[in-house]
């Protein structure tokens, strides 16, 4: 196994089978991989910062098998930086947390292409942060019926006075936020908000729309996974590759863009590489900052 | 118990063939020797036919589900705390992780490696382990089809390493009908030998020996596969289908994954009347 060293603020950390490609079908080897967080970190890392992070390595590359790892390796470096989470069984696990590049870094060497951080913090696991919608097509529709929901959803939650914003998953679907950071949304709160938004569209939007997970419903509509709003899942973190035929990337897409891609038919523009990812970052900056920050309370009913 | 569904012949029985050939690249990359390079692709060779069954729940028609059980726990035990122990005997184990493993994995090659040619009916089917296709790539035809017809003439195979998924095999390369094979061999410490087996040498009458060719030449004829054909799995599909036909199928249950149930009145009506002003404001 060839293996070499970086040094980052002091810490070792060390890279192992740099020249693995891990998306053969398009050659982008762990290095590749590398690069990008490191290209990101500095907009990725506020994004995981103080979250367990769930590690979803693909050791053979995209098209081999692969595993979810939520319990952090026990190998790891005495640096990087844990969280003891409680779970549903009484048990404890504990969790990477990856709040600095080192730590990025060294969860990238583990081939963890993607990164899924759930929508609390690490300390406050019972407090949601947001709300989110999960747009997931079904068979025969696209990313454009996503976009379809996505802007009447925020239209309809803009009418609570709620403020939204969009990324794509990466994959087929989108993801709609809606940040609260208000640390006092139990999870109970958000699926129930959730459940009752996706079941309002669906009985406005019976053709586009299904609230339900039955494969059958889903086919040409647009399947609202509300129950993403729970304190178990986890969600691909902004900025986290995919692990696709290419390099893909869950980004955020401002909502102009994607009326201007809806309007377009061009699902081209929701689909975003690595390499587009970094151009866009440059320019703009993080578009999804605000997530972060805004504060915002879902209607007292 | 649930009610058996009417008749009416699923398409999976009904359409004539069982599977077809499913052309699926496994690996790409190149053959090389000398300074000959081959783009190509891996696939499958064999779709091995058997019917195959799931085992159902006889109350409900559940497909059953296989799970790992800690037996000290009685309880299944989730992905992440499983490892791996290599025993060394009965309940002890040498413990061994996935990096450890992947440590002494070789590396993954873009290459099939031709280190020689040979013959080869000198090569006992014994080794052979499992057949693949090669398929060349774009812009490699020309060059595939020279070895494929030089390889067909010679009677010749080329004999290879290659790194496919955790293994390095052994494979030779052959030509079959005018399209590269790949055969993954078993090493040899694999191949168990067979001196035990044949009995020690006794004197054989000439006489006898005359017979035996006799009948054998008799019987001799040109191999033709399509001749044969695997009877039990014929058997079991005329079975399916005739099943299919007089009882139908049953189904499982479906499985709710959340509570059913509106949301709170006051919230739902809330959303209702934003969302009658979303509309109107189209």
């Amino acid at each position: 196994m060839n293996k070499k060293f970086t040094e980052i603020k002091g810490k070792r950390v060390s890279l192992t089978n740099l020249d693995k490609d891990l998306y053969p079908a398009y050659g982008f080897t762990k290095a590749h991989v590398l690069e990008y967080y490191r290209s990101v970190s500095q907009f990725i890392i506020p994004h995981l910062k103080d979250r367990a992070l769930t590690l979803k390595r693909y050791p053979d590359g995209v098209e081999k098998e692969y595993f979810y790892e939520k319990r952090c390796p026990s190998h790891r470096p005495s640096w990087v930086k844990t969280a003891d989470v409680p779970q549903s069984d009484g048990g404890q696990m504990t969790y990477c947390v990856v709040n600095d590049l080192e730590s990025l870094i060294w969860v990238g060497n583990l081939a963890s292409l993607e990164l899924h951080t759930p929508l609390s913090k690490a300390n406050s696991p019972g407090i949601a942060d947001a709300v989110v919608f999960d747009l997931d097509p079904g068979d025969h529709a696209d990313i454009l019926d996503c976009a379809r929901v996505a802007l009447i959803l925020r239209d309809l939650l803009a009418e609570l006075k709620l403020t939204t914003y969009t990324k794509t998953s990466g994959q087929k679907g989108l993801h709609v936020l809606v940040p609260l950071n208000n640390n006092e949304a139990t999870f109970d709160e958000t699926k129930r908000f959730s459940k009752s938004t996706a079941e309002v569209m669906q009985t406005n939007y019976p053709d586009l729309v299904t609230a339900k997970q039955a494969k059958e419903l889903r086919k040409g509509r647009v399947f609202i996974n509300w129950s993403q709003n729970d304190a178990k899942k986890t969600m691909v973190c902004v900025y986290s590759l995919r692990a696709r035929e290419k390099p893909f990337v869950s980004f955020p897409v401002g909502w102009e863009e994607l009326e201007d891609a809806e309007r377009d038919r061009d699902s081209s523009r929701l689909h975003i590489l690595y390499a587009d990812a970094l151009k866009r970052l440059e320019k703009k900056g993080d578009l999804f900052k605000e997530a972060l920050t805004k504060k915002q309370r879902l209607p007292v009913y | 118990m649930k009610k058996q569904r009417a008749a009416k012949l699923p398409a999976k029985l009904s359409s004539k063939g069982e599977h077809e050939p499913a052309h699926q690249s496994i690996w790409s990359g190149t053959i090389s020797f000398s300074l000959v390079a081959i783009p190509v692709h891996l696939v499958k060779a064999v779709e091995p036919g058997r019917v195959s069954f799931h085992l159902l729940h006889s109350k409900d028609y559940s497909p059953l589900l296989r799970r790992m059980v800690c037996p000290e726990e009685e309880k299944p035990v989730p992905p992440e705390e499983i490892i791996r122990g290599y025993e060394i005997a009965p309940g002890n184990h040498i413990l061994i992780t996935d990096e450890e493993l992947e440590s002494v994995s070789p590396e993954r090659s873009r290459t099939i490696e031709i280190i020689e040619f040979i013959d080869m009916e000198e090569v006992d089917p014994v080794y052979f382990d499992h057949p693949y296709y090669l398929v060349p790539s774009k812009g490699g035809e020309k060059a595939y089809s020279l070895l494929v017809e030089v390889m067909r003439r010679t009677n010749k195979a080329g004999l290879a390493k290659f790194v496919l998924g955790e293994r390095e095999y052994l494979v030779a390369i052959k030509s079959t009908e005018g399209a590269l094979s790949l055969i993954t061999l078993h090493y040899s410490d694999e191949v168990l030998g067979s001196d035990d087996i044949a009995p020690a040498e006794t004197k054989i009458e000439n006489e006898e020996k005359k017979r035996m060719k006799k009948i054998i030449h008799e019987m001799t004829a040109g191999y033709s596969p399509e001749k044969y054909a695997d009877q039990r799995s014929k058997g079991i599909l005329e079975l399916l289908k005739k099943r299919a036909k007089a009882k139908g199928y049953v189904e499982a249950p479906e499985i709710e994954e959340e509570e059913e149930g509106e949301g709170p009145a006051d919230l739902v009506a809330l959303l209702r009347k934003s969302m009658a002003k979303v509309k109107k404001n189209k």
